[in-house]
């Protein structure tokens, strides 16, 4: 008999997922853009490694008991769970860089802290992800090196701690360690905190991207099956 | 939109990886890379064509050469 699914697991299963798929298409939208045509590749690598992520973290949702996914996600941007620095396109190399060494790398610690937990899905299931994000850090950790201090870094280290919850005091020492450099003085107003989205931050997905998400973007460039029964 | 400079200094780093372990390594490129942390990234990236069981990087200078084409 498995063991009972600690409760809230669900609902930082799903906000992995959300962010994971977010920032797949956040890494995707880069792949032609980097400052070096080797930093293209492995934008386009990273990319499909995070939504494929997702796809795995949204298939265990119906094996830990509750599925907290819900008919809003069709019509409410807001309904996502990502965290805010996914929410538009990123205009500049160094927010790349930030989600890149930093967000991700705190999806990673609670991927390890899920791997290591009791729930025998997320044990099995999730293990392979942290062989690929290996290479995502090494890729982060060392583009951060780069770059040095920048806002966007500050922002992304605020929304991981946000992200990682008031209780995740154990998993920010080692997104630290991880990165090899202090946490930042950061200022977080967890009375703002929204236990559900994991963030203060309000806001939501843009349109463009909202609409990608359902898919209806895609069926924009598709055949219609009233073009499809004219072509015979 | 402000471009980051591109790293002030590269090396050069050969990859090798194998498909099965009875294999040899054999070479499959080579990348450009300012560190080994993200030379092993772009290795990763850039040769994922098969499902490789081993995968190594080699700085190019570290390479000593033995024979070269064109010497006796």
């Amino acid at each position: 008999m498995s063991k009972p699914v600690p409760g809230g697991v669900s609902d930082i299963v799903l906000s992995l997922a959300d962010c994971k798929q977010l920032l797949g298409l956040r890494y995707a939208e880069w792949c032609s853009a980097t400052p070096t045509l080797e930093a293209d590749i492995a934008a386009a690598a990273m990319g499909l490694d995070d939504l494929g992520h997702s796809r795995v973290l949204a298939g265990c949702l119906s094996e830990l008991g509750s599925d907290p996914r819900g008919p809003e996600r069709e019509t409410e941007p807001g309904a996502y769970r990502n965290v805010a620095f996914l929410d538009q396109p990123w205009t500049e190399w160094n927010q790349f860089v930030a989600a890149n060494a930093i967000l991700d790398t705190a999806f990673t610690v609670m991927i390890e802290s899920l791997v290591e937990g009791p729930v025998e899905v997320l044990r099995t299931r999730l293990r392979k992800m942290l062989a690929e994000e290996r290479y995502h850090f090494l890729h982060g950790r060392s583009w951060l090196n780069e770059i040095g201090p920048d806002p966007s870094v500050d922002q992304a280290w605020t929304e991981a701690v946000e992200w990682l919850g008031p209780e995740g005091g154990e998993l920010r020492k080692r997104l630290a360690a991880k990165l090899e450099r202090p946490e930042p003085k950061l200022s977080v107003d967890w009375s703002r905190w929204d236990p559900i989205r994991r963030r203060s931050r309000p806001g939501a997905i843009d349109g463009h991207t909202f609409d990608m998400l359902r898919g209806l973007e895609e069926r924009r460039y598709g055949v219609t099956r009233a073009e499809a029964t004219a072509g015979g | 939109m402000t471009m980051t400079r591109v790293h002030r200094k590269v090396r050069e780093y050969d990859v090798f990886a194998r498909k099965a372990r009875v294999d040899p390594l054999r070479h499959v490129g080579r990348v450009v890379a300012p560190d080994d942390d993200l030379a092993q990234a772009y290795a990763r990236a850039t040769y994922d064509e098969e499902r490789w069981v081993e995968m190594v990087i080699v700085p190019r200078e570290a390479v000593i050469t033995v024979t070269a084409p064109g010497e006796e």
